[in-house]
């Protein structure tokens, strides 16, 4: 993994066109900018990855039990 | 054209209400195509099918959010809609949250902080992070039915 050092203000060049701006830091805290296009997807990785498991169960559920369970829902 | 899908046998879907997620879903990059199955009535029906095209043994059972959560508010960023195309007022867009739904009924989850939006008018769609910070990837839903039923008591 590369690792640069970077002071406030300072920014980072990913490719041509996606620019990462260290804005802030306070404590352990780092406030990030992103210039990017506005097709690059960008989550926090821990929610994306919160995400990526959950769809991954999602195509494994249990049929009988959607079933069951619309057909509670339809009875409220 | 037909497809073999996992749940529901060899089906014909119509062409023309194919559906496109430029970047996938995440888990799901290479899933591009999908098909919403929502039968006759999509407005009453409170569990819809988000069935992939491209692999017939992708699917995500997904919930039709405010026909049952009807205080769901989620906050998008308008240049984020903006991905899906031109749409002149909400209801051109569909929105449903990813369901797991395992054996156990209690542990059944919704993701309501990142819903499937779809614009029906340009067919494309797109699972987008809301600002919501009070919405998780794994709400609970059985235990919010069985809260509501109480509270209506």
């Amino acid at each position: 993994m590369l690792a640069l050092t970077r002071k406030k203000g300072e920014s980072i060049v990913i490719s041509d066109d996606i620019e990462v701006f260290v804005i802030g830091v306070q404590g352990d805290q780092v406030k990030l900018g992103i210039k990017a296009p506005r097709s690059v997807s960008i989550y926090r990785k821990e929610i994306y990855e919160q995400i990526q498991q959950q769809n991954k169960e999602a195509v494994n559920s249990d049929e009988d039990v959607v079933n069951k369970l619309e057909d509670l829902l339809k009875s409220r | 054209m037909l497809l073999n899908t996992k749940n529901f046998g060899q089906i014909e879907i119509d062409e023309n209400k194919i559906l496109t997620f430029e970047d996938g879903l995440p888990g799901f990059l290479d899933c591009i195509h999908y098909i919403l199955l929502t039968n006759d009535d999509k407005e009453q029906r409170p569990i819809w099918w988000l069935q992939c095209t491209d692999k017939g043994n992708v699917a995500f059972p997904v919930l039709n959010t405010f026909a049952v959560l009807e205080n769901y508010r989620p906050e998008v960023d308008d240049e984020t809609l903006a991905l899906l195309g031109e749409f002149e007022n909400s209801n051109e867009l569909i929105v449903c949250n990813v369901l797991v739904v395992p054996q156990d009924i209690n542990n059944i989850t919704v993701n309501l902080k990142a819903p499937i939006i779809i614009n029906i008018n340009t067919k494309k769609g797109m699972q987008i992070e809301v600002r919501n910070k009070e919405y998780t990837v794994r709400h609970n839903l059985y235990q919010e039915i069985e809260k509501s039923k109480k509270t209506e008591e």
